[in-house]
């Protein structure tokens, strides 16, 4: 039933990585595990970082979007307001299974979210902060992680205060408006993220919140989902989506989703490839990338960051490395 | 694009829709309320029909006949359809009887006109208290189970309370051997309290499943609960010096028999549900079911063509405990039954609920840039009328818009779910994934 004119690559998703991420699956020998800081409270940063390095699937048309960069933000916000996580990183965790569980992949997510459940359970987690909007809908709602509260990274900043510092004076104002994923939101019965990233940009005193044409429950999807199926199609509605931020004449647009930040990202990079074309005018960034943009204070050391490097990276492949 | 600027300036400086999905939603139309605009239509009608009675009663009074004697001696029932009522009004009298405010202006009667009274109007009662204690707007039984399971039981109750309002006429009908009346009215009062409560049960258990809720935890105690009580009950029948009289004994093999087949029948319905997966649970109790009634029917069949007390002889041991002994067996299989049937499909279920008001439409942004995926509504429901040959499908970005608009609550990303992991179970049976 898959043979169409367009030939039956159409349902692949993103062969290689999936393949990739597959086979990780089968293996449920449990590693020797290793976190810096014995903590309650856990950070999932999700297989962005992945996606990222091992994969460069955002560097696959040289844009200059950086997923690494959420891992640090994410940490540098923890540790801002006070709580030194314990990182659930992947050298011993699995994907959590989002995308193979909405690729039909049933068996294979279940396969993630036993040993996945095993170590966290292992490792006496209280809290499990995700930073990815389809990490936290997936450990909380297709998980059953009894005893273990699952929040989104604005959540959890919101709740704990996170306090953004007066930004300079020569600092200028700038107009961000919100992604809402669907994820983290409108799929959510319980908890749903609208408030929380809304109130920590408005923490920002040089920054003035403007909602897009859709916006909250009603927010249109970023144009892809569960990595599969990138065609012209979701480029279209990708655009859409971004139209909407360019209309209300944005400086940043920002998400919660790694997945919207990739394919914000990419199209964003592509409407830049000719000169006097430009068609977006604003910046694309993670929400806690901007957030911690906004801390005073240095990025801690991440694993695709350069240890000498005090600044943010630039844009650019390679994180706009020489 | 008039209308786009309209909506704008409206939706201008609001905080967005806190639109979800599930039981938190608070979006819907609210309709036109109760009070006042229904109730001033509803009590001009109300008054109108009183006025017309009332003109009736006093200018075309019917004649009616002369008057019954009271002398008559003969067992005078009401029409059948107020039996129940009449039952009511008769079991009465078993209620506590007691007396409040005794010298006091305020003294009551808690006697059994005012029992019957009260019991008579709990269906008016019932029916008054309906809108403000279910508050949901599920109008269909099988997602309102507590609702219809309360119904099933008020239409038990109805049976059981006509059947005790006859009873004199059952006891006059329906004899034991040594004429006293088969069923006493000891276990007829019983009958407004254990049916009811079993059949309410039983369509509880069996509405869940039917919205797609595994019953296992609500099933294994029931069904075996209500085994252990037949079973206990059949032993201590059969053991116990006091139960079987003196006159019983040339069919105590037949009574033993009888209690047997109860107890299989209890018995093996209550270890398919809590021992067998689902499907060979559903074909056990089935079995069972069949192999009770053809098994009880033979016994009646045989003991009908060879001795003709036999049978109320059998029957009439049971007397005292027919409620247990007769009716739990019916509903531990009935139950079991109920509990582990399968949903025709969920689809079939939950998108034809849709009545295709088109809000899904309006959201679905896939629809606006696939050429294949363009139709009806959603992506999911053109899929599941199958307007298109299935690609699409794999379009679905899961993102809910549909769901999150839909006045029905469906949800569709589990339809999407569902049927991509079919596409890889086959893939997977058909040796291997294809590239």
């Amino acid at each position: 039933m898959m043979e169409t004119e367009y030939g039956p690559g159409r349902t692949i998703p993103h062969p290689v990585m999936f393949r990739v991420l597959d086979a990780e699956a089968d293996d449920t020998t449990i590693p020797e595990i290793k976190v810096e800081h014995k903590s309650e409270f856990a950070y999932y940063p999700g297989c962005v970082d992945y996606y990222d390095v091992e994969m460069q699937f955002s560097h696959m048309n040289y844009g200059d979007t950086n997923h690494g960069i959420i891992f640090d933000s994410s940490i540098k916000l923890l540790r801002a307001v006070g709580v030194e996580p314990m990182i659930l990183d992947r050298s011993f965790m699995k994907c959590c299974g989002h995308d193979q569980l909405w690729q039909g992949k049933v068996d294979v997510f279940e396969r993630m979210r036993d040993y996945n459940t095993k170590i966290i359970k292992m490792l006496g987690v209280k809290t499990l902060v995700t930073s990815c909007a389809e990490g936290y809908r997936t450990f909380r709602l297709d998980y059953t992680l009894d005893g273990v509260r699952v929040v989104h990274i604005t959540q959890f900043l919101y709740e704990r205060g996170l306090r953004i510092p007066p930004q300079p004076e020569t600092a200028r104002k700038v107009r961000v408006a919100f992604q809402d994923p669907c994820r983290s939101g409108r799929q959510m019965p319980v908890g749903a993220v609208f408030e929380e990233p809304r109130e920590l940009i408005k923490r920002v005193d040089n920054a003035e919140l403007v909602e897009l044409k859709t916006f909250r429950a009603d927010a249109q999807c970023c144009g892809v989902a569960q990595m599969m199926y990138c065609n012209d199609k979701t480029k279209g509605l990708t655009r859409k989506r971004m139209d909407e931020a360019q209309e209300v004449d944005a400086d940043y647009l920002l998400t919660a989703c790694p997945k919207c930040l990739t394919h914000f990202g990419c199209l964003h990079h592509e409407n830049k490839w000719k000169p006097g074309e430009e068609r977006y005018a604003y910046k694309v960034m993670d929400i806690t990338q901007f957030l911690a943009e906004r801390l005073p204070g240095d990025y801690p050391t991440g694993s695709n960051i350069d240890s000498r490097r005090k600044e943010p990276p630039l844009p650019g492949r390679k994180g706009g490395g020489t | 694009m008039e209308i786009e600027h309209v909506k704008e300036k409206i939706m201008e400086g609001r905080p967005g829709f806190p639109r979800q999905y599930g039981p938190q939603r608070a979006d819907h139309q609210p309709g036109i309320p109760l009070f006042p605009q229904e109730a001033t239509r509803d009590l001009v009608v109300i008054f109108l029909l009183t006025a017309i009675l009332f003109f009736l009663s006093a200018y075309v009074t019917p004649f009616l006949g002369p008057a019954r004697s009271p002398q008559l001696s003969e067992l005078i029932v009401p029409d059948w359809y107020l039996l129940f009522s009449w039952g009511l009004l008769k079991v009465a009298d078993i209620l506590p009887q007691f007396t409040l405010g005794e010298g006091t202006p305020l003294k009551t009667e808690f006697n059994a006109v005012w029992w019957g009274d009260l019991l008579s109007g709990i269906p008016i009662i019932a029916l008054l208290l309906l809108p403000f204690l279910d508050r949901g707007r599920e109008a269909r039984p099988a997602k309102a189970p507590v609702r219809s399971a309360v119904g099933m039981a008020g239409i038990a109750s109805i049976f059981t309370s006509s059947l005790y309002s006859i009873r004199e006429v059952v006891a006059q009908r329906w004899t034991t051997p040594n004429y006293s009346a088969l069923i006493p009215d000891n276990t007829m009062k019983w009958f407004f309290i254990i049916p009811p409560v079993l059949v309410g049960l039983a369509t509880y258990i069996g509405l869940r499943r039917l919205g797609f809720q595994s019953m296992r935890k609500w099933l294994a105690p029931v069904v075996a609960g209500a085994a252990l009580i037949v079973i206990g009950q059949s032993a201590a029948t059969l053991v116990l010096p006091g139960w079987l009289g003196p006159e019983v004994a040339p069919y105590v093999l037949w009574v033993a028999a009888f209690l047997i087949l109860l107890s299989a029948a209890s018995a093996l319905a209550a270890f398919g549900v809590i021992a067998l997966p689902e499907s060979k649970a559903r074909r056990l109790s089935t079995w069972t079911g069949v192999g009770a009634i053809l098994g009880f029917a033979a016994m009646y069949l045989y003991l009908d063509a060879t001795d003709k007390a036999g049978l109320s002889w059998v029957l009439s041991v049971l007397e005292p405990n027919m409620n247990t002994l007769l009716m739990l067996p019916i509903f531990a299989v009935l139950t079991a039954w109920l509990g582990t049937r399968r949903p025709y499909s969920t689809y079939e279920y939950l998108l034809n609920e849709c009545y295709q008001c088109g809000k899904c439409h309006t959201v679905c942004p896939v629809t606006k840039v696939e050429d294949d995926a363009l139709g009806g509504l959603n992506l999911v429901y053109n899929t599941f009328k199958k307007q298109h040959d299935g690609v699409p499908l794999w379009t679905c970005l899961a993102c809910d818009a549909c769901s999150a608009v839909c006045p029905l609550d469906i949800q569709y990303s589990d339809y999407i779910l569902e049927e991509r992991r079919k596409v890889h179970a086959r893939m997977a049976a058909d040796g291997g994934e294809r590239e």
